[in-house]
Parts: C-alpha cells; structure tokens; sequence
C-alpha cells in the first residue's frame, strides 16, 4: 500500500506525468483519501510554477555588456578577414 | 521577446546572425545567456562559467554558419556550452559530484512517522502564486537566496527544466546525467522551494 512518505518521494514525478499508468492510479487513489497528501502535492506543483515565473540566475548586466564587446571585436576580425580574402 | 516560443522569429534571428549583424547578438545574448549560464553553473564555479559562456559567443559567430536547425537555437547553444565544461572539467580533471541516493530532503524526510505517515503535514495551501510573484519582491529576494543556496547540479537541472522550459530529453543530454537522476535532481530541489515557500508563508522570513 502506498503510504505518504512514498507518496511524497515521488510526487515530481506524478506532477511531471512520468509515472506508469499503474503507478498513477495508486497515487491518485491515495489522494482522494488523504487530505495532507492533497495539499502537499498542491503545494509542491505551486512552488514548481513559481520557479517557472522566477527566471533566477538572471546574469547582471555587467556581464552581458562584456560579452557584447567581446562579440563586437569577434565580428570586426570576421569582416575585416573576410575583406582581405575577397 | 521569446523566440522559442515564435518558430518564424527564431528563424529570422538565426538568419541575421548568420549575417554577423550585431544589433541581433546584443539580442540573442539577452536572451540566451541565462540558460547557458545555468549550463555552465551546472559545471564549474561562478566565474569559470562565465568565463566560458563569453568564449562560447565568440565561438558562435563561426560555428552558426552550419547550423541547421535540426534543434532549436537555445538547445544548440545549451549544448556548445556544456561540451566546452565537459572539456574544461576534463582538462583539469575535476568531477562533478552528486548524490543521487535519497529522493527525500532530510527535513521533509523528518516529517514523516515511521508507518510513513504525516507527522507534521503541510499546514497551509501555498496561496503565493506565480501571478502575485512579480509583485510580491520579499517572496522573489527569498527564492534567489534559495535558489543561490542549492546545489550547483540541482539548480542547473530546475532552472533548465523549469525557468527554460527544457524537455527532460534535452536537459538529460546537455547535462549529460541519467533520466533517473533528473528525476532525483529535479525533485530535491523543489522539495526544498517547498520548504521555503513554507517557511516562509508561516512566518513572513525567509
């Protein structure tokens, strides 16, 4: 019988679709009797989404202005090579 | 502007960067940077990572050339970034340990009686929602912090999948891990936004 420890171990994957049909049915069935397991798995697939809108690990600016530069100088070296081989 | 989502922009970048125009690198270096960067982070440290996203751009000024297209452009470039790691890591003989043995984070782990039944069950519904998260700046300070604070490996496999909307497929393949340990990565990481997301609803602190 699946108890909610092994419930929550893999409830990603029950948010994310990747369990067998079998499997799927077991956690649901557990579901519909357990009320802390409901707000668990709610709340698991709530923080899951709040990641998706909270794009983190944002570079600063800084950094993206010094890869415009380097990409800059990188274009210039291309044209200029490419004029001395036409 | 989102191109993945926009098959013809992306097209049309790709066209103009084939052409070397500048004004779409400052644009794709906007809006590519991030994910490669959380590739590389995947990897090595902060300014290591860095260090090679900024030669990977250099490297796609020729290398676009013979793109095809047969994946999209941000798989492409995930892919360019982590071959480069993969070499550097190699070079300097460095691996990157992870451990895939537990899918329980202690602390939820801890929560549980030993039937495998709720002790200390979720007390509230998580009413922040992805909406009011933009507005809501203590909550989105509290997730940086957390999510500067996880594991390198299971910061890059979440923010992939979840912030760049990668297929477990691809993140599998740029990572170079298993599906199974996606899985494990993927789910550790949440259980801990979970658990400060709690921490937080409870008590207003991070």
């Amino acid at each position: 019988m699946l108890m909610c420890r092994g419930l929550a171990e893999i409830a990603s994957d029950y948010i994310d679709g990747e369990l067998s049909g079998r499997q799927n049915l077991t956690v649901k069935m557990h579901l519909m009797m357990c009320k802390d397991c409901r707000t668990f798995i709610g709340n698991l697939r709530a923080s899951s989404s709040l990641l998706s809108a909270h794009s983190a690990g944002r570079p600063d600016e800084e950094f993206l202005r010094q890869i415009d530069e380097r990409v800059t100088e990188a274009l210039k070296n291309r044209a200029t090579k490419d004029s001395e081989s036409d | 502007m989102d191109t993945a989502a926009r098959p013809e922009l992306e097209t049309s970048l790709i066209d103009d960067l084939k052409r070397g125009d500048a004004t779409a690198y400052h644009r794709a270096v906007r809006e590519y940077s991030p994910g490669m960067l959380a590739v590389a982070r995947f990897y090595l440290d902060h300014s290591s990572a860095e260090e090679v996203v900024q030669d990977c751009w250099v490297t796609v000024i020729d290398a676009i050339q013979k793109f095809e297209g047969r994946s999209g452009l941000k798989t492409w470039l995930h892919r360019i970034v982590a071959n480069r790691c993969k070499n550097k890591l190699r070079s300097s003989n460095r691996e990157v340990a992870t451990d895939f043995s537990e899918s329980l984070e202690p602390e939820l782990a801890d929560r549980f009686n030993a039937k495998g039944r709720w002790d200390l069950p979720p007390k509230l519904q998580f009413h922040e929602s992805a909406d009011n998260l933009v507005e809501n700046g203590a909550l989105s300070d509290c997730l940086d912090k957390h999510l500067s604070a996880l594991p390198e490996t299971q910061r890059s496999a979440l923010m992939l999948y979840e912030a760049h909307q990668h297929k477990s497929d691809d993140v599998c393949n740029i990572l170079d891990v298993s599906a199974s340990n996606l899985r494990v990565l993927l789910h550790r990481a949440r259980q801990k936004i979970f658990l400060m997301v709690e921490t937080f609803q409870e008590t207003g602190e991070c």
